[in-house]
């Protein structure tokens, strides 16, 4: 019996590579970003997510005011800055995955992980709002918008930390000169950025509209 | 042990094409596997139509009515539940083959054995208890509303409810999936794992709510979760069969 | 990478973060103890400005831009069902 550690290790190869872009990108180009295993991934979710966000929009249809109303307990300050915190981790993301391209390890590294720190700091904002939320009595058996709020950014925050593991699986990628392969940054990038997205519309739909 | 798995398994190799292998796997698997997708149909029988727990009764509802839900399909259950405590070994079989194709994998059989202690943990309180409940709910007329209203709880909540042990199966699948080098199963197939995940998550709110799209049977909770355990489900068992075929017949025995 | 891609991300990143600070206005949850009223033209520009987020973080962040023609049709369908939808059940 072989061990996980030594297997993966052994197993310097792949993820299944048959399915990825051979183009590097580059400006004109069409180029599918890591592999289309994560975009079904990607699409899933958006797609199942998308579903909750609807449902979410049909139960407050039936109680406005009540959901309104509960809306103002949020802070928004919070929201707006774990929405920037968010954006710029994406960025760094971003940045980080020209990098890896332009075979800047070191720099990418350093991206990746100040992306990481982002997402890191995400999570401690949150959980101070919802601690905060808790203690002035907004909790998730409140009414129906508070179930919601806590639901939705209860199983963001699992993508959320998913992510933080995937940027993990990214770093030891391009510490390692033997890997370094360009699919596997992208597609790490691309989770992320599944991540910034959904929470994109979670800030409009929890925190903004009226 | 595991080893890489061998591409050439018939002498006459040379006519083989790639992308069409002949069918092949061992005809014991073969027996297994079959055994899978049947249980499964058993189950969703017993669960749609006899036991009436899919979609289940709602929260919401008054003791006299849980009394009257207990008495209304007291036949049904008693004849769906007992036969799910025959066969429900099938739950048994079918981790077991996913084990036995995942111990095939390039990463080794830890994942497998998690993968397998986890699904067989949750089997008690994911499927069984709403069964033990329910009988034990009709099995004798006149029972004290107040406990039948418990039985009715405990059955649903523990069915639908999230179970951190699947959840726990399903990293172990996704991670395997994601780092085999034999492709036993397709990459795509470890997101899909994820989702369920993502199901779990969200029906921890069962606990806490009565009635909406969160209750033991909202939208949220049962429907959606539903949906994509069937899309999950239909998945496994179309890969089971294809790693089955994709299996070489002369393929050594697996340590 | 050329920097011309980097300037770019850049950019996009800026005009998220300018459009999510616009944001912080339209929310209710600073209304400072006045009851927030409903706003239909609120709403609709905080759907517009969502919609034209996500598809910035889809298309320049995710690169998307330039990427096969069935990831775009995708992405754009899903957006569109998505806030479409959105909008429509709130003026239901």
């Amino acid at each position: 019996m072989g061990d996980l550690v030594a297997h993966t290790e052994q197993a310097a190869g792949e993820f299944d590579t048959a399915a990825t872009s051979s183009v590097t990108s580059a400006e004109g180009r069409v180029h599918l970003p890591g592999d289309v295993h994560m975009w079904v991934m990607v699409l899933g979710d958006l797609t199942i997510f998308g579903a909750y966000f609807i449902i979410f929009m049909v139960f407050r249809a039936r109680n406005p005011q009540e959901f309104l109303a509960s809306e103002q307990h949020l802070n928004i300050n919070i929201g707006v800055l774990n929405t920037l915190v968010l954006l710029a981790s994406s960025w760094f993301i971003a940045r980080s995955v020209q990098a890896a391209r332009a075979d800047d390890h070191a720099r990418a590294l350093r991206l990746t992980y100040f992306g990481g720190l982002c997402g890191v700091g995400f999570i401690a904002i949150k959980a101070y709002e919802w601690s905060a939320k808790i203690t002035q009595g907004y909790t998730i058996s409140s009414n129906d918008f508070f179930m919601f709020y806590y639901m939705l950014t209860g199983v963001h925050l699992f993508h959320v930390s998913l992510g933080l593991l995937i940027l993990g699986i990214t770093v030891r990628e391009l510490r390692n000169p033997r890997r370094r392969r360009p699919f596997m940054v992208e597609a790490g990038a691309t989770y992320w950025h599944m991540v910034d997205l959904l929470w994109i519309v979670i800030f409009a739909l929890v925190y903004v509209m009226r | 042990m595991s080893s890489t798995v061998s591409t050439d398994s018939s002498p006459t190799a040379g006519t083989v094409d790639p992308a069409r292998p002949p069918r092949a796997g061992k005809r014991d698997v073969w027996l297994v596997f079959w055994i899978v997708p049947a249980f499964y149909t058993a189950f969703g029988v017993i669960f749609f139509a006899l036991a009436r727990v899919m979609p289940p009764p709602r929260p919401d509802v008054t003791v006299d009515q849980m009394v009257h839900f207990f008495h209304a399909h007291a036949l049904t259950i008693k004849i769906g539940f007992g036969v799910l405590v025959l066969i429900v070994g099938g739950a048994g079989i079918s981790n077991g083959i996913v084990v036995y194709h995942m111990k095939r994998m390039t990463v080794g059989s830890v994942m497998a054995y998690i993968y397998l202690g986890s699904m067989s943990v949750g089997a008690l309180p994911g499927c069984l208890l709403v069964a033990f409940s329910f009988l034990t709910a009709v099995y004798r007329p006149g029972r004290d509303p107040q406990i039948l209203a418990m039985l009715y709880d405990l059955g649903l909540l523990s069915y639908v409810g999230s179970l951190g042990c699947f959840s726990t199966a399903y990293f172990a699948f996704a991670v395997a999936i994601l780092y085999d080098k034999n492709e036993i199963f397709p990459k795509w197939l470890a997101y899909v794992n994820v989702w369920q995940i993502v199901t779990e998550v969200l029906t921890v709110a069962i606990f806490v709510s009565k009635a909406g799209p969160f209750a033991w049977n909202g939208v949220n909770s049962f429907w959606l979760g539903t949906v994509i355990f069937g899309v999950w489900l239909v998945c496994v068992i179309v890969f089971l069969k294809k790693a089955n075929e994709l299996q070489p017949a002369d393929e050594p025995p697996l340590d | 990478m050329t920097t011309t891609a980097a300037r770019t991300t850049t950019y996009a990143w800026i005009v998220l973060s300018a459009i999510t600070i616009v944001s912080w206005w339209l929310a209710p949850g600073h209304a400072h103890g006045a009851t927030a009223v409903a706003s239909v033209p609120i709403t609709v520009a905080v759907i517009v400005l969502a919609f034209i987020k996500g598809r910035l973080i889809i298309q320049y962040f995710m690169e998307v831009r330039t990427a096969p023609r069935w990831l775009k049709l995708f992405t754009d369908t899903w957006l569109t069902i998505l806030w479409a939808g959105v909008l429509a059940i709130y003026l239901y």
